[in-house]
């Protein structure tokens, strides 16, 4: 930066000396790049209005005095300026802006340009994500940078982003990354003790303030990080003002978002023709008297005909409006922002409302001290739901999103006379006989509340010290300070609070963390051509969760559904108080030799709270190689070298470990106080480990990096290997140890992680006023895990109350656990199940219980397959490879884009289809109308025999719902129209924008649930790819723009 | 000069953050290992959480005597909801089923309690005497959860006289990894254990304790002697079933205990059930309160009432309600109510906020476990017997006294007492062990099919986490 005041300085102090003399005259000339004239380039006098744009030669003439200065500009070019002289022609030959030898990437505590940066760092801009239509910015990640693996688990509002970078990095902690912003880390959705409505407090930074998002993957860019590092590391870096006017940029946007992909459903009179076939089936069919199915008409006489996606879904309405003013002096730097979000979900009764504020100061004191800071506060209000996607929550009585297709579509949610239609703790049964099971979820989202407050402020502040020359000290003091207020409320008369009789919950969750951070770093350069920096820190984390709360219950009157109204009894809820510490010391050294030859080694020691004494210390360290061969003289004189101008070639290693996630007093054995009626107890509720430590990562990379054609094309090439060794596991104890969760947690597993990537960055068509940009991710990932405890048990991952995935070693993780089927028996109607020998057997809900299993050879009654007995392993449940492609084309002052993600070779348990296929009183979705029924029968649906949930793979997971999961998604259309500059000037302003945008426009893919994109347990490591009774995606429409003067 | 002073204060900034005692902060909210045990106060709670590990609602807060009685019979699952249990009532359990593992693991962390608490309390400072007490205390808690668990998971006694498999028999404790694997020790072998604990228990617990609440929610020497014959009558050892009840019941009527609690039948069977529940007829019970519940989907009321529960379970109109002998004016149909035109069991009526407390051991049950053992043991249409039986029918319907006269045989007799069985007990976790222990088929019910005494159904399959980490368990077929 200094260098950069160093030559305005000279700039002006030039400019003055040359004013008093200067004449006027015209310059001309041709502003071109190597591949010939550019069209439509500004041509600016610096400091006046004088402006003038390239012809289709690529000429220009100006009207310029000696001494001023020509500033040429385009877009996609490194800006150039040049100083008027003698000559009247000046003859400008302009570089392309990703050769940008200044470009500063972020990385661990300081930056570095961006063509010294040895390790693997993907590198966002804020510009890439400001506009996407999300609640938040892990959200739109997705497709960005190759390594990177963002998914949406569902369309509710709150819910984190699936992220995994590079693999999954961990079995039983997190496989988060360490999200760092402005060299905080900060809370995220992974540490909280949140088991409402979904929370994400990443939401609770407002996408417009982000500068870039950089993602360390390798060793030697996260090994600074040490033992938070081995998910990999995402630093975001919010805005600061920049030299120059004043800037001041408003941004605003309208959007709607609604579900997509419903699955289609039975109407009434298909689901009661269904349900009253299965129940003949039975041999128990419809009596009219005390059993069956039987559609009624409504107070107008006609048929209740109820689609209950109608009450669980809308179209949400969303605005969006930033502002920032932004500028710096010499001295000084500021940038202030405030954002209003106000934005409707796709589901009814789920909303966000978030307004930021943000106010970043950089001062130069004088010449070897400068202050400064960064305050921002965040006040969200979530209104949300309980709609059965959060992890764990699958199978939750009252999840929206299932109740929105099991609930039976000839009953209504009201009566005639307009109240609701109950009975006890399911609605009422209509004209049905039989009974029916469900809630009435129109009751539910009109009386059950889940509001989530988040006041959430980061700052920091620091003092920087210019001790000598190159050699620098910064102190940091950094805070992230979360607050969330919970308050829920259930209604008594169905639901959750049924039981309970109407309760109300409010807890307190105060998140408090402090950093502090020294950094002493030196550069020298010797010989001109010996380039050293050094680094030397340490930082010091605190953290504490204080939560506290109560339930009240027995809501005494309708009138009532705050805390403070009146209720029989008081129960605590939601209390935990948990600390810990984590106190580092780190250094890194850079060498290069004439930008050729790079050398860069870094470590850190680790101190964490939550091990045991011995234990608690952890050394960490990464290295890394490059070469930049283009540098070379052989190879910038040979043949290639006019080809290829970049080419680079890195290499790194590293240990990093991973504490994340761990629970803050995992190592000890505890005794938990509780009661015995009203007498206090004390209970083995702990069996900790002292000999507990850091997972530790091993991480290979070797990477290069090229530029073609003078980096119209550029790209980079990677391939890494991550050995995860010592993973905490909960190791399984056999439940008859009577150990508390039947586990203890040991440092036993090992996994590794592989794959290539490979990013593509073209200017397709970069001349004349049709401009065409691509970007291309694409990342291969292969998990196999190599051990896990002494006996190498299998550890199955339940997804709620269904056991469906399976961690074994040398498989990927989490793949599926599940029963090999064989489709629907043509000749009875029967599913036919494998046992593990191969053995197919086929089960009929209607025969006496003891031979409902059946052989197919030969009809004996044989035993009942199970997952136990049977169940065997597939998958992979993890992509085999994802990424992002985007185009974006610009004509004059129109822009599109048009950005895809992609993701595949993996397969997707549909377990959402065990339900809507499920012969309980359950609706159906409209496929079961295609069932067998007569012999000879070919179809995917088996005979309906009412009571029947094994058939369909309610009762253990079955094959036939296991479906390929290759998608591609049009994750973003944006279309937006600049208004041209000469208009611009006429109103002062500097940047006028207006697009429409789609996001989630359209997936491409054969798999028959909502979508394949689904996570029903969010970012569990060990049961991926499970798509069980969650919501759908949501799509988004928005219209904006983008002002700045 | 300035830039030394610039490194003084660089160097101090640095070496500030040093603080290793920052780095072992102390659990506010739980109490170490190593200081569990360390005052009396803690010792007394730590044998309180004993109780807490047999009362959970996955084990005696309810879930363990639905299990047992919707496996008979009388009721009918009316919500289909595999989470209550659909699949014990209509037979279809696997291995890998939630509830199979769940009472399996609830059963097994009460009993690893007993045993961390046993080992505990060596080292507490308290006087040998209370020492032993609360040993006792723990042999009770963990001889009820043993044969709880052994009722379900193996086949009963009499199938080879306890030669067959039974559950993994764990008497230390288990606080480190290492220890999984063990075999399933043979049901008489965990029988002779259940009675080992009892007779310790018995041996040493208090005459009586503090008050009637502690008589009630606490073991005492009745309590041990209860259980006894109670698991003797599983056993079919009925001569060791009368001489364990002969201790605590007189030889005629009005029936009661001369020694410790002078537990009897209650005047009415309403006082059994309605809140305190503390009549000296309430030998054992587990306590609950507000703050200290079972949980949604776990209590009994939760089950079983339509109004303050969620009604999952009615009564069937051809269980034992349709037997002509429970008169309408028996006080034991005052606990039926009807809704939306079934039956329900109303015993437990507390709101799931502020539950009932739990009886487990009645002193009628002791009534009619002697009278059947005497009949079963004598073969006679005995005259005791039938004054025990008067003694239960007699309370709730003054109406009915059978007499010798009301018995052709023994036989009838001993279906009379079951009948009484069927009607006193009913709702509390009974009926499947009564089927069982007399090797009786399950009879078939509403949708719910006929279980024979071969069927691999007739008893719960161990459960799937047991046979994954236990490589020496092996499973029921």
């Amino acid at each position: 930066m200094r260098l950069k005041f160093k030559w305005i300085y000279t700039l002006l102090i030039a400019l003055s000396m040359q004013l008093a003399f200067a004449q006027e005259k015209t310059v001309t000339g041709v502003v071109s790049d190597v591949t010939g004239p550019i069209p439509g380039a500004n041509v600016i006098v610096k400091g006046t209005k004088k402006s003038v744009q390239t012809d289709f030669n690529g000429s220009y003439s100006i009207k310029a005095k000696v001494g001023e200065v020509l500033q040429f500009s385009f877009i996609g070019m490194n800006s150039s300026s040049v100083t008027v002289g003698a000559s009247n022609t000046i003859n400008v030959k302009m570089k392309s802006d990703s050769q940008d030898l200044d470009e500063v990437v972020v990385v661990g505590y300081g930056t570095q340009k961006k063509r010294d940066v040895n390790g693997a760092i993907s590198k966002i801009g804020g510009d890439k994500i400001k506009n996407i239509p999300v609640q938040s910015f892990d959200q739109s990640l997705s497709g960005a940078a190759s390594g990177v693996n963002a998914s949406s688990p569902n369309g509710v509002l709150g819910n984190q982003a699936v992220i995994r970078i590079r693999g999954v990095n961990s079995i039983n902690l997190s496989s988060y990354p360490l999200i760092v912003i402005d060299g905080v880390p900060s809370w995220n959705g992974d540490n909280l003790n949140q088991s409402n409505a979904a929370n994400n407090p990443l939401s609770d930074i407002n996408q417009a303030d982000i500068e870039s998002v950089e993602v360390l993957k390798d060793a030697s860019s996260a090994a600074i990080y040490g033992s938070r590092a081995a998910a990999g590391v995402i630093l975001i870096t919010t805005k600061k003002g920049k030299l120059g006017k004043v800037s001041i940029n408003f941004d605003s946007s309208v959007s709607f978002t609604s579900a997509y992909n419903l699955i289609p459903l039975l109407n009434a009179n298909e689901f009661t023709e269904i349900k009253n076939e299965g129940l003949a089936n039975f041999g128990t069919p419809a009596n009219g008297t005390t059993r069956g199915f039987y559609t009624m008409k409504d107070a107008n006489g006609n048929l209740v005909d109820t689609n209950w996606y109608d009450y669980a879904y809308r179209t949400g309405v969303a605005f969006n409006h930033n502002l920032s003013i932004s500028g710096a002096t010499e001295n000084t730097k500021y940038f202030l922002s405030a954002g209003q979000l106000e934005q409707e979900g796709m589901f009814i009764n789920n909303d966000f409302r978030r307004q930021t504020g943000r106010f970043t100061l950089d001062q130069k004191v004088n010449s070897w001290i400068n202050i400064g800071g960064t305050f921002s506060y965040t006040n969200a209000k979530t209104n949300g739901l309980n709609t059965g996607s959060a992890n764990g929550a699958a199978f939750a009585a009252s999840g929206a999103a299932r109740l929105a297709f099991v609930q039976a579509p000839n009953v209504g949610p009201f009566n005639n006379d307009g109240t609701y239609n109950l009975r006890g703790n399911q609605i009422g049964y209509g004209n049905n006989l039989t009974a029916l099971q469900y809630v009435n979820a129109k009751y539910l989202t009109d009386t059950n509340t889940f509001i989530a407050q988040n006041d959430h402020i980061i700052s920091n502040f620091y003092i920087g010290l210019k001790i000598a020359k190159g050699l620098n000290f910064k102190s940091l003091y950094g805070i992230d300070n979360l607050i969330i207020e919970n308050k829920d409320f259930l209604g008594p008369l169905q639901g959750d609070g049924f039981t309970d009789k109407g309760t109300a919950s409010n807890t307190m969750n105060r998140y408090t963390r402090k950093s502090i951070q020294n950094i002493l770093d030196y550069n020298l350069t010797l010989a001109e051509k010996n380039n050293f920096s050094a680094l030397l820190g340490t930082e010091r984390q605190y953290s504490k969760t204080d939560a506290w709360g109560a339930t009240r219950k027995t809501v005494s009157d309708p009138f009532f559904n705050e805390y403070q109204g009146g209720y029989s009894t008081i129960v605590p809820a939601g209390n935990l108080l948990i600390e810990n510490y984590l106190e580092s010391y780190f250094g890194r050294v850079n060498y290069d030799y004439d930008k050729k030859y790079y050398f860069s080694i870094n470590g850190r020691r680790d101190g964490y709270s939550a091990f045991a004494p011995g234990n608690k210390w952890g050394n960490f360290y990464g290295g890394s190689l490059g070469w930049t061969v283009s540098e070379e003289d052989f190879f910038k004189n040979s043949a290639i070298g006019n080809v290829l101008n970049q080419f680079k070639l890195r290499a790194s290693y590293g240990l990093v470990g991973n504490n994340q996630g761990i629970a803050s007093y995992a190592s000890s054995s505890f005794f938990n106080a509780g009661l015995n009626g009203t007498n206090p107890t004390l209970f083995y509720a702990q069996a900790g480990n002292k000999n507990l430590t850091w997972e530790t990562s091993k991480k290979t990379d070797f990477g290069l990096n090229f530029g073609l054609f003078n980096d119209r094309i550029t790209g980079e090439l990677g391939y890494y290997k991550n050995n995860i060794d010592g993973l905490i596991l909960s190791v399984p104890q056999a439940s008859s140890t009577g150990i508390p969760d039947s586990s203890i947690l040991a440092n036993v597993g090992s996994m590794s992680n592989t794959g290539y990537e490979l990013t593509l960055n073209a200017k397709v068509l970069s001349n004349g006023d049709f401009k065409w940009n691509t970007s291309f991710n694409i990342s291969t990932q292969k998990n196999r895990v190599l051990s896990l405890d002494a006996n190498d048990s299998d550890i199955i991952t339940a997804t709620a109350l269904e056991n469906t995935s399976i961690t074994r070693v040398n498989e990927s993780i989490g793949n599926f656990y599940i029963v090999k089927t064989g489709g629907v028996n043509p000749a009875n109607g029967r599913r036919i199940f494998y046992y593990r020998d191969g053995t197919a057997v086929q089960y009929d809900h209607a025969s006496p219980v003891a031979s409902r299993w059946t052989k197919v050879s030969d009809g004996s009654v044989t035993r009942a397959a199970n997952q136990a007995a049977d169940a065997v392993v597939l998958g992979p449940a993890l992509p085999k490879y994802y990424g992002g492609f985007s185009n974006t084309f610009m004509y004059k002052g129109f822009d599109l884009n048009v950005s895809l993600y992609f993701s595949g070779g993996n397969y997707v348990y549909n377990g959402t289809k065990a339900g809507l296929h499920d012969q309980r009183v359950w609706n159906n979705s409209a496929d079961v109308l295609n069932r067998w029924r007569n012999p000879g029968d070919v179809t995917d649906i088996p005979k309906i025999v009412f009571g029947d949930n094994i058939s369909n793979g309610s009762s253990m997971p079955i094959s036939d719902n296991l479906e390929k999961g290759d998608f591609v998604k049009v994750r973003n259309i944006a279309f937006g129209y600049s208004l041209p500059k000469s208009l611009l000037d006429r109103v002062q302003l500097s940047n006028l924008r207006f697009y429409l945008s789609v996001q989630n426009a359209f997936t491409f893919t054969n798999y028959s649930g909502f979508d394949p994109e689904i996570s029903t347990n969010g970012n569990s490591n060990g049961s991926p790819s499970v798509d069980r009774n969650s919501a759908p995606i949501a799509r988004t429409f928005s219209f904006g723009l983008n002002l700045s003067l | 000069m300035k830039k030394i002073y610039l490194l003084l204060i660089a160097s101090i900034a640095i070496s500030s953050c040093t603080d290793t005692d920052a780095l072992s902060p102390v659990n506010q909210t739980r109490i170490s290992d190593v200081t569990a045990f360390e005052t009396p106060d803690r010792a007394l709670q730590q044998v309180l959480g004993m109780y807490g590990g047999v009362k959970t609602g996955q084990f005696y807060g309810g879930r363990y005597f639905n299990y047992q009685d919707v496996r008979g019979e009388e009721f009918n699952n009316d919500r289909s909801n595999g989470v209550t249990n659909l699949f014990t009532w209509n037979f279809g359990l696997q291995s890998s089923t939630n509830e199979v593992n769940n009472l399996w693991y609830a059963g097994y962390l009460a009993i690893n309690r007993c045993n961390v608490v046993i080992a505990g309390l060596e080292g507490a400072p308290i006087p040998a005497s209370l020492k032993v007490q609360y040993k006792a205390e723990a042999s009770f808690l963990r001889a009820l959860s043993y044969y709880s668990m052994l009722t379900l998971y193996a086949r009963p006694y009499w199938d080879g006289n306890g030669s067959k498999p039974g559950i993994p028999l764990r008497l230390k404790p288990e606080t480190n990894s290492g220890s999984s694997d063990l075999a399933r020790a043979s049901v008489a072998a965990v029988y002779d254990q259940i009675i080992i604990d009892l007779d310790y228990a018995e041996a040493n617990l208090q005459l009586t304790n503090a008050n009637a609440y502690d008589n009630t929610t606490r073991a005492h020497k009745n309590t041990a002697i209860a259980l006894k014959t109670r698991v003797y009558l599983s056993m079919n050892k009925y001569d060791k079933v009368i001489a364990e009840a002969n201790k605590i019941v007189t030889m005629s009527a009005p029936f009661s205990s001369i020694t410790g609690v002078s537990n009897k039948l209650a005047p009415t069977i309403g006082a059994v059930f309605a809140t305190p529940a503390l009549t000296t007829e309430n030998m054992f019970s587990f306590a609950y309160s507000p703050t200290d519940i079972p949980g949604t989907q776990n209590s009994l009321v939760s089950y079983y009432n339509p109004t303050v529960g969620t009604g999952e379970y009615s009564l069937l109109p051809t269980g034992i309600l349709s037997n002509a002998g429970w008169k309408s004016t028996d006080a034991r149909k005052a606990l039926n109510v009807v809704n939306s035109g079934k039956t329900y069991l109303n015993k437990w009526t507390k709101n799931a906020s502020d539950p009932d407390f739990v009886a487990v051991i009645r002193y009628a049950e002791v009534l009619l476990n002697l009278s059947e053992a005497i009949v079963r043991d004598n073969k006679t249409v005995d005259a005791r017997a039938i004054q025990l039986l008067n003694a239960v029918r007699g309370r709730s319907d003054a109406t009915t006294i059978f007499t010798a006269a009301s018995f052709a045989t023994f036989q009838d007799l001993l279906n009379q007492i079951a009948i009484e069985r069927r009607i006193e007990l009913l709702g509390e976790g009974f009926r499947s062990p009564d089927i069982m222990r007399l090797a009786q088929n399950f009879p078939a019910k509403g949708g719910a099919p006929s279980v024979a005494t071969t069927d691999s159904q007739y008893i719960w399959p161990i459960p799937l986490n047991e046979l994954l980490y236990n490589k020496l368990c092996l499973p029921n077929d």
